[in-house]
């Protein structure tokens, strides 16, 4: 009796034993979807993550997802309708969270250590949160701000050490920098959120506001000092005429084209675009400098996009999704999307990183970026608002001038409906 | 074979593919008429029964969309059937490069739209476009035009690119219908002293109509619901000139995350396709096959 | 035949030029971009004859890109694809010519039916579909999406094309012994060789330069079809345009291969079929 027991329990620790080893064997397999897995220039730095990070977690393996930018977001959504949609995502947060595609990360990130929770300022946090709970890890973005082309700034007789600081301080320079089958600046009309973007900084920088403080109302009309910036900004492309004609489908590629290619002196973007221009034209390399926008109150804030890392909500290894985060999101790494493709780290620890302090533009542009509001704005139908409704609205105020202080009244209208109906 | 035993060999062979179709094709667009009676907000979902078409009934982006998705069918239409034929009674009469041409007209077809959108893009681009280079080397246009930066120009720019695309389907269609009208009946003609124009109307014409039938139902189809070229080339600007249906329907579904208001959007596409093929199939007397 | 005058040819040959110069440019322009250096793209005046020329943007995709396997699953994809349509297309028109000759109209118009739903809202249920049962990331989930697409102008086609084949020969071979299933496979269907090579050449085109399928249905990079792999070169921060487009000429060859050595084929179906209604 007692041997048979003996040998049951032998064979059932045994078993056991083998179920637990063949457990352990069994990697778990991540799947990391973002739009930037596309980026040549980032695709070194991606796989190079993947390889450390699986070489420190053994029974961990990430897998991959391509898929082009513009199809990004459809490829998610389609994924996540299945509830298969993979585990590291990053997406708009707030858009993303509403709809139930995310899971709150609420509880990994209070079990971290405060050393590692204090790299990130409350303010950059909020931008990843949705009705309290957290739904992302800020992990890079940019700051936009004013770039010029030094040789045709010095061309124009303009000091570089002296960019303009006002409205109309800019449209001074724009005049000197315009002739010649050459213009000053490019207003962007095209049918993308970036069109959205500048129009916000143009607002901002006037002391405006889009929206109000919980986004239920839009004030682009409504805010006389808001009206007052649009009308000067869409100005450029026809009554100060210092802007590159076709406004209408000048999105970011036309704009980057048109700078790489020295027809606009002048473009409104984030660090990532020197490296295209650079890329387009090796010619470029060097010659361009970065000041603030300009602004007619003190203190205007400029605009800083937020990429976050989240894990989906039909992720079936948050544990391990998490990890993957935590690691991407380190300093290495950090520097390394820095340097190769010109994303700014949101970790508020690496400011004084000799690395960092080695490049003077991404200095610049860290310090421009202080005093920033992140982007995205906070609101679930912000995607469509930005890319659609903003941009219809800019595109028939281009198209028609006389017409704007009308076209924006109905802007307001109808996005607040849309603001409310969620 | 008795009556019972043909139906059953009958629907062996047509059993394969209804089969097929149910599986793949009926479920999803079952789930799509499904979708369109809810109010979708990403995982949650909440019958809302016929909402979404109120709301549609209401909604002056609908109606105008609607409008530009008619007006762009019909001209690129119209346009694939005029020029279709004339280039196919053109290759018709040049015996010799025949085959040589057939192939050139048919690249279009080669290149996948998205493709070949994108290098229209290019091609029609203000500062840099060899169109604005070319026109202007010819002196037929003073300063560059922004082809796809002005409402009017814009459709018109989309509808040349979607002729671009399509008209080799309706050239390779009517080329077929011509190559199969008899020549006693132009020599009869000619015998008559018919002229050209005469000879076309009475000889060709006729025996065209079939095909012609053929080629626009097709063509209306897969012009209404083509997104690929407007979609890459002005995303539906500027100021919603070029918002054909299909583009409503993805920007509703995939920025705006209403799933269920975009499928309202498709199935009454669907249903102004549906009407308009019954209709026009009536006409051409399709069904009891009586050709004239 | 009718004689032409001079000036009656120099016309028609004036539209031709002109119609297959316009229908060309763009795959010249694709071909030109391509062989050129990244920096003379986009230089203004645009640039149509290079003196650096070179392949330089072949050779980096296949190197720094798997060009060659996405090829092979465009490949394996539109090959499947065509089979499948061709078997179903050709049993579903025998079907309803020989057996149904009514019910041919309502069934075509059906399948017409299925086609007026714009893609979008069909990649959703599709996907919720393939991942039910267990087939995402297989070629065989867009074979499946891609044959369904190919079907309605491929019956369509057939049936007028086994219209215009006698009955006879149907009751001839059946006297001889054969069943039907026999008849149609070893007497009709060589018959209709033309109009199955057309229903392959169509649905080869349609699988070969779809997109939006196989972006929804595939996350693994070893399964990707050639329409992904180019669209995932365009990069918000870089494109390299020169790369992009010699992978799309790469993409263009097979369907200018298939379709040059066949299109007579595709000329004589339609001819046959079609216009017999």
């Amino acid at each position: 009796m007692n041997r048979s027991i003996g040998s049951l329990i032998a064979v059932a620790v045994a078993a056991l034993a083998w179920s637990v080893g063949a457990a352990a064997q069994q990697p778990i397999v991540v799947q990391w979807q973002t739009a930037n897995l596309t980026e040549s220039q980032y695709e070194p730095v991606w796989k190079q993550t993947i390889v450390e990070f699986e070489a420190a977690n053994p029974g961990i393996k990430v897998e991959p997802v391509l898929v082009a930018r513009k199809d990004h977001w459809t490829k998610f959504v389609a994924a996540s309708q299945a509830r298969k949609a993979p585990c590291i995502v990053s997406v708009d947060v707030t858009t993303a969270a509403y709809n139930g595609y995310l899971m709150p990360l609420d509880k990994y990130w209070n079990a971290e250590p405060a050393a590692f929770r204090s790299a990130w300022s409350d303010a950059m946090l909020s931008s990843a949160k949705w009705k309290g709970q957290l739904y992302g890890l800020p992990i890079w973005g940019g700051t936009y701000a004013e770039i010029y082309n030094r040789d045709l700034v010095v061309k124009a007789g303009l000091d570089p050490n002296k960019p303009p600081q006002t409205f109309d301080e800019y449209v001074a320079w724009g005049k000197k920098l315009t002739g010649n089958d050459r213009w000053a600046t490019a207003v962007l009309g095209g049918k993308t959120d970036t069109t959205t973007r500048v129009l916000l900084m143009w607002i901002w920088a006037n002391g405006g506001e889009a929206f109000n403080a919980d986004m239920t109302e839009a004030t682009f009309a409504k805010n006389p000092r808001s009206l007052e910036a649009i009308k000067f900004y869409l100005g450029l492309a026809d009554k100060s005429a210092i802007a590159a004609p076709a406004p209408t489908t000048t999105n970011y590629l036309e704009q980057t084209n048109l700078y790489a290619q020295g027809k606009i002196a002048t473009m409104r973007n984030a660090y990532w675009a020197i490296a295209k221009v650079v890329g387009d034209n090796p010619a470029m390399a060097g010659k361009s400098f970065v000041a603030p926008p300009p602004a007619n109150v003190p203190n205007a804030p400029t605009l800083s996009t937020v990429t976050a890392s989240s894990i989906s909500a039909s992720c079936q290894h948050p544990d391990a999704a998490w990890k993957f985060i935590k690691f991407d999101a380190d300093r290495k790494w950090s520097i390394a999307r820095a340097k190769v493709a010109n994303w700014m780290p949101l970790r508020n620890d690496l400011a004084d990183d000799p690395e960092i302090k080695a490049d003077p533009l991404l200095g610049q542009f860290v310090r421009i970026g202080r005093n920033a509001r992140s982007y995205p704005l906070p609101h679930p139908a912000w995607a469509e608002i930005a890319a659609n409704d903003i941009v219809d609205a800019v595109q028939k105020a281009l198209l028609a001038p006389d017409k704007t202080d009308e076209i924006f009244r109905d802007l307001d209208a109808r996005l607040t409906k849309k603001l409310r109906d969620i | 074979m008795n009556a019972r035993l043909r139906r059953k060999a009958g629907l062996a062979f047509v059993a394969p593919t209804a089969l097929f179709l149910a599986a793949v094709i009926v479920f999803p667009l079952a789930h799509a008429f499904y979708t369109s009676l809810h109010r979708v907000r990403g995982l949650n979902a909440t019958f809302i029964g016929f909402g979404n078409y109120a709301r549609l009934a209401d909604d002056a982006t609908f109606w105008h969309s609607l409008g530009v998705s008619f007006a762009f069918t019909a001209s690129a239409v119209a346009l694939h059937l005029g020029i279709g034929l004339a280039l196919a009674l053109v290759v018709n009469e040049l015996r010799a490069a025949r085959t040589a041409l057939r192939i050139v007209f048919l690249t279009p077809w080669m290149v996948a739209p998205a493709v070949g959108a994108t290098i229209w893009l290019w091609l029609l681009e203000p500062q840099f476009g060899v169109v604005n280079y070319l026109l202007r080397a010819a002196g037929a246009i003073a300063a560059p035009v922004a082809w796809l930066g002005e409402p009017g120009t814009a459709l018109a720019s989309v509808v040349a690119v979607d002729v671009w695309r399509g008209v080799p389907f309706v050239m390779l269609l009517m080329l077929a219908g011509l190559q199969t009208i008899p020549i006693e009946q132009y020599e009869a003609a000619s015998i008559d002293g018919a002229g050209a124009w005469t000879r076309f109307r009475f000889v060709t014409w006729p025996n065209l109509r079939y095909l012609v039938v053929v080629a626009t139902t097709l063509d209306v189809i897969n012009t209404i619901r083509h997104y690929d070229i407007i979609g890459v080339m002005t995303g539906g600007g500027p100021a919603g000139a070029t918002e054909v249906l299909p583009v409503l329907i993805y920007n509703t579904a995939f920025r705006g995350n209403r799933l269920g208001e975009a499928a309202a959007i498709g199935v009454a596409l669907l249903g102004i396709v549906l009407v308009l093929a019954v209709v026009y199939v009536r006409t051409a007397r399709l069904d009891d096959g009586t050709r004239r | 035949m009718r004689r032409r005058s001079p000036g009656r040819a120099a016309a028609l040959w004036t539209i031709a030029l002109a119609a297959a110069a316009v229908m060309v440019f763009p795959f010249y322009w694709m071909l030109n971009t391509s062989l050129k250096p990244a920096s003379e793209i986009f230089a203004s005046p645009p640039t149509f004859v290079s003196a650096q020329w070179s392949l330089d943007a072949y050779r980096t995709i296949f190197e720094s890109r798997a060009i060659g396997r996405y090829f092979v699953n465009s490949l394996i994809v539109a090959i499947g694809s065509t089979a499948l349509s061709v078997v179903l297309a050709s049993l579903a028109a025998y079907g309803l010519t020989r057996f149904f000759p009514r019910g041919a109209t309502p069934f075509v118009m059906f399948l017409l039916f299925t086609k007026m739903l714009p893609e979008t809202l069909l990649i959703i249920p599709y996907f919720r579909l393939m991942s039910d049962v267990g087939l995402l990331n297989t070629h065989l989930a867009l074979i499946l999406a891609y044959s369904s697409f190919a079907l309605p102008f491929s019956v369509w086609m057939l049936i007028g094309f086994f219209r215009s084949i006698p009955r006879e020969i149907d009751e001839a071979a059946q006297m001889d012994g054969a069943s039907v299933l026999q008849t149609f496979a070893r007497v009709i269907l060589p018959l209709a060789r033309p109009g199955l090579v057309a229903v392959a050449l169509f649905t080869f085109l349609i699988a070969w330069n779809s997109y939006v399928w196989a972006l929804v249905l595939t996350t693994d990079a070893s399964m990707f079809v050639l329409s992904v792999g180019i669209a995932n070169m365009v990069g918000e921060y870089r494109v390299q345009w020169n790369e992009l487009m010699a992978a799309a000429v790469i993409a263009a060859l097979p369907v200018m291969v298939l379709y040059s050595l066949l299109e007579r084929h595709l000329l004589s179906a339609i001819t046959a079929g079609a216009v017999k209604g």
